[in-house]
């Protein structure tokens, strides 16, 4: 914290973030009088004071009053569940990635796209050609603005890699092989140190898919709507990502890992690497010392060269359905995703700016801490890969995904086994979901940079 | 073996039971102590567990009051808490009584009933009761919880009561009726000083479902100045990481207060009101 | 009115506030999860509710993990009743007497009943933690294991750790209750018995049992329900695994029916907990006789 609060003072210091670009815009107060809800599901510090300064604001500027309300991100899922059931969702929500498809297929938010219009051309490439267009594919519109970008990348112990005179360059891309030896060589059970920060509880298949997309060209499905990550060599990818725990160089324990232990775990000096989002290195920032860690870009497939790296926006906004004044709560999104004000809540919360203003800012130059991160975005090799499907997979995701993989890490069931039952219930749900929407578009990988 | 040498060994074995029971509560809540006062690379300190603060903090104590409000979550929960066990133990008083000393029609399914009510999906009562709320204007309001909370702890307290008042022998009223008491005087004259220690109980037990319900007041409650105290802490598991320090000094604040209660009631649960007047 | 019929009513007076309030707020939820539990029930699709012949039960029955998840709902909740009941039974008894510091004392034994479990829940999960828990680090202190365990990831451990903490919650529950109800026995009772010369064990079970047995059958009961039903501590820690082997029922079904806004399966798991759980009341009663309990 301190150190990010302290960037921040020196942008004070030196002028606004947009020294050049002062000139105060100008907001219509048509709505004057009016007032709005806005719901947010991960209430900080940080992220509270930043709302509500920014609702003041916008009430000088407009006229509106906004009241900010929160809950805590691990009961979010529920308090919406019961707010949209009763028909009282908040006028602007925001709304994490994976919550979309059930909130579209319920229709609780709505499409922006006419509102959107002719500002598309604010935003980064990324989000219109990949992030927008992904919405598009899955629910036929875009639902939401994101509030930032979100890149994955490996966190790295660079104080281990220095004693073991491992060199690693950020800027080169390098194999998932080439991972996986790094793993081996960072552990030393002696010392207590293991080479990888396994995820073994809900969430735990999510990056096994993206290891195994890199043999399938990043897809799910194929054109037909056939699984194809239980083919032979994904098969051999599965068994190769969970050999990492199997042959002990992830703790024992970590079958049953989850958010908490995985970032406790590197800060405490456990494990030596970390798969994760961008919005973490806010928090190792302030919590460990610079010359301990390091950030490299996600591995590329070793078949066929292509970097697939799960990206997305934090939380997103969307705009509920019940909302009676639409165009004051668009007017609100807007306000928010300004270049000026996205830029300060990227700086505070650990994202990276998604209005092309604003990307251009030291803080988001290469060299910095999120250099790694940005270094991707502008690869040509890079692509988002596709989802699990288009179809509602929350209760696998709840549940047998990551069951079966770790029946297997237990000997309960062979390598085949787990997968195959992973990719029948996937099956299942496409084959379901195909019948009742036969012109569905399947999803491919989306490529980053044209 | 005389008398006073099985007084020694019974004496022994009590003091060991009773050592027993006191560390297994205390040496968690030691724990929960000493890292509130440790700061946070302390507490993530994977290679070297320390059993007492490295560097004695209170960051994290100031960190729940400087930026969670932590004051108002306190205050809160006071007004929402005490309200609901107060309601809930006066309710509960004429519940139990009733089902303890009467016989009557429906008397086996009205406690199915309130057993029952334990069983059903708590979303399931909760998303109605939203949709009441929203119409009657109390969606962020304390009289939402006060409502939801005492309705959700009167089945378990009322049948409580009752067991209580069942394990009171009639002869007490009796004695009462022919003295030519009324019923509900011979209920706060001579049967509630008696049963004074469940009543306490009861008020205990309902202060407590209160004072840590979450779920609730995740969804009643919109905005963070009518958050009680579950709530504040909650917000301190994020996504990708848990704020142990601030969540260890916020458990122990939370504590604190219940700790004093129990200071305060803890002896009418074993004295009773008016303990030597009718058992003598 | 006459006093026969003011008598007949007399006890409806007593329990009315109660019952009213208790029908308006759940006779609408109860009948509601009934109803949907027949049916197809999504959020997500509420313009196509429809009958569906048993098919949430059906589901429920056939997934393959149903029978391990009765397992360890059947393991979770005879053990941590058992647990807290004789725990707090022995706590209720030493405590029954008076010693020095016995206020202070009981203030501190009672705690851990004040604490969420949400706060216990992950206090427990940071300690038994394999790698850097505490619990491994005290044990290979006190040289009890060489190498640390991994609690939460291994079957059997990782759900002996949820009923750990959940008889180390109950504890004061069962003790303040079973104490409550010993301090309300008549003390000329003892009296009568010590002229007689009865032996502590006999007095015990033939003075003060009958007294308190209203009480604990009531709590026994009470707390098997509540424990059934309470799936906070399975979920925050252990989440249920590894692979579902300290997952049980109610946690299971309703994060799946809630991931899923299927709320016909969550009202049909709800039906399917109230048929098991009021056959299980009725059947206690009867054999405990709680009806003639108290009767003196």
């Amino acid at each position: 914290m301190k150190k990010r609060l302290m960037f921040v003072a020196a942008l004070a210091l030196t002028g606004t973030l947009f020294a050049g670009n002062t000139l105060a815009e100008e907001w219509t107060r048509e709505f004057e009088g009016e007032s709005l809800t806005f719901l947010d599901v991960a209430p900080n510090d940080v992220r509270t004071s930043y709302y509500e300064e920014l609702f003041e604001k916008f009430y000088e500027d407009t006229g509106i009053e906004v009241e900010y309300q929160s809950v805590p991100w691990d009961d979010a899922a529920d308090k919406i569940t019961v707010l949209g059931a009763s028909g009282n969702l908040p006028d602007i929500l925001t709304t994490w990635s994976g919550w979309l498809g059930q909130f579209t297929e319920s229709e609780w938010v709505v499409p922006l796209s006419d509102y959107i219009g002719d500002s598309i051309d604010e935003y980064t490439d990324v989000i219109t050609d990949c992030y927008w267009k992904s919405e598009k594919t899955r629910y036929g519109d875009i639902y939401t603005v994101p509030d930032g970008w979100m890149v994955k990348g490996i966190y790295v112990r660079k104080d281990w890699c220095e004693e073991l005179g491992i060199e690693l360059d950020p800027t080169q891309d390098w194999t998932w092989d080439d991972y996986f030896d790094l793993v081996e060589k960072l552990t030393d059970a002696e010392k207590g140190r293991y080479g990888a920060t396994y995820r073994g509880a809900r969430g735990g298949f999510d990056i096994i898919l993206t290891y195994m997309q890199g043999f399938t060209e990043g897809a799910t499905f194929d054109q037909d709507g056939k699984i194809l990550i239980n083919s032979e060599e994904c098969q051999e990818a599965f068994k190769k990502w969970t050999d990492m725990y199997l042959n002990g160089y992830a703790p024992e324990d970590s079958i049953n890992w989850g958010f908490a232990e995985m970032v406790d775990n590197f800060k405490g000096g456990l494990t030596g690497t970390l798969i994760n989002d961008s919005e973490v290195a806010a928090t190792l920032i302030d919590a460990m010392e610079d010359d301990q860690w390091m950030v490299m870009p996600f591995p590329v497939s070793a078949k066929d060269g292509i970097c697939y790296n799960t990206m997305g926006a934090p939380y997103a906004y969307s705009m509920s359905s019940f909302c009676e004044n639409k165009d004051a709560a668009w007017l609100l999104l807007q306000y928010m995703t300004t270049a000026e004000n996205q830029a300060d809540y990227c700086v505070l919360t650990g994202q990276i700016p998604i209005k092309k203003e604003a990307s251009d800012l030291d803080y988001y130059s290469e060299d910095g801490y999120y250099g790694a991160f940005l270094h991707q975005m502008n690869q040509e090799n890079v692509a988002i890969p596709a989802t699990y499907g288009p179809f509602d997979y929350t209760d696998l995701h709840q549940g047998l995904l990551h069951e079966e993989v770790q029946s297997y890490l237990l000997g309960d069931e062979s390598a085949e086994d787990a997968l195959n039952n992973i990719c029948t219930a996937l099956q299942e749900r496409m084959d379901e979901y195909l019948a009742e929407n036969p012109d569905t578009e399947i999803e491919t990988a989306l490529f980053v940079s044209k | 073996m005389t008398r006073k040498t099985k007084n020694t060994i019974s004496g022994i074995i009590r003091g060991i039971v009773l050592a027993f029971y006191l560390l297994l509560v205390v040496l968690p809540i030691y724990w929960i102590i000493v890292t509130s006062f440790k700061t946070n690379a302390e507490i993530v300190n994977t290679q070297h567990i320390t059993y007492w603060p490295h560097v004695f903090t209170l960051e994290n104590y100031q960190h729940l009051f400087s930026t969670m409000h932590y004051a108002t979550y306190l205050k809160n929960s006071l007004i929402v808490t005490l309200s609901t066990a107060l309601v809930v133990t006066l309710l509960s008083i004429y519940g139990g009584y009733g089902m303890a000393r009467f016989k009557f029609k429906g008397k086996g399914a009205a406690t199915i009933f309130f057993l029952i009510t334990q069983m059903i999906p708590s979303i399931l009562v909760i998303i109605p009761m939203y949709v009441f709320f929203a119409r009657v204007k109390l969606i962020d309001t304390y009289q939402a919880l006060f409502i939801f909370y005492t309705i959700t702890n009167l089945p378990f307290c009322a049948i409580t009561m009752r067991s209580f008042f069942e394990g009171i022998p009639y002869v007490l009223e009796e004695a009462a009726f022919v003295d030519g008491c009324s019923r509900s005087q011979t209920l706060w004259k001579v049967v509630l000083p008696v049963m004074f220690p469940g009543i306490v109980a009861v008020f205990v037990f309902a202060f407590i479902g209160a004072w840590n319900e979450l779920i609730a007041g995740t969804i009643f409650l919109n905005t963070q100045k009518m958050w009680t105290i579950p709530i504040g802490l909650k917000a301190l598991v994020g996504k990708h990481n848990v704020e142990w320090g601030a969540m260890m000094a916020g458990g122990v604040l939370a504590l604190l207060p219940t700790a004093i209660m129990f200071i305060f009631v803890q002896k009418y649960i074993v004295e009773g009101l008016t303990a030597g007047a009718v058992k003598g | 009115m006459s006093l026969a019929t003011k008598r007949k009513l007399q006890p409806y007076l007593y329990i009315a506030p109660i019952m009213i309030l208790l029908l308006l707020m759940f006779g609408y939820p109860l009948i509601k999860s009934i109803v949907m539990s027949f049916q197809d029930y999504k959020l997500t699709k509420l313009n196509k509710i429809h009958w569906n012949n048993f098919k949430n039960y059906k589901n429920m029955i056939s997934d393959k993990n149903f029978w391990l998840l009765v397992k360890n709902s059947l393991v979770y909740v005879i053990t941590s009743v058992i647990g807290q009941f004789l725990l707090g039974l022995g706590l209720a008894l030493a405590l029954n007497k008076r010693f020095r510091g016995r206020g202070v004392y009981q203030s501190i034994v009672f705690l851990p009943w004040a604490f969420s479990s949400f706060v216990v829940g992950l206090l427990f999960r940071w300690s038994f933690n394999g790698e850097y828990g505490v619990i491994n680090d005290l044990l290979k202190k006190m040289g009890v294991i060489e190498k640390g365990i991994s609690w939460l990831g291994t079957p059997g451990y990782s759900l002996a750790v949820i009923i750990f903490a959940m008889i180390w919650i109950g504890i004061p529950f069962f003790a303040i209750n079973i104490l409550a109800a010993l301090q309300s026995v008549p003390a000329e009772i003892y009296e009568a018995a010590d002229v007689d010369g009865c032996g502590t064990f006999r007095k015990f079970f033939s003075l003060t049992l009958p007294f308190i047995k209203p009480t604990i059958i009531m709590t026994i009961l009470l707390r098997t329900i509540w424990i059934f039903n309470s799936f906070d501590l399975v979920v925050i820690i252990t989440e249920g695994g590894p692979a579902n082997y300290s997952q049980t029922l109610p946690s299971y079904m309703y994060s799946q029916a809630f991931s899923s806004y299927d709320f016909g399966m969550a009202g049909a798991l709800g039906v399917l907990l109230m048929v098991v759980l009021s056959v299980y009341a009725v059947i206690f009663l009867k054999v405990t006789n709680y009806d003639k309990a108290g009767d003196f």
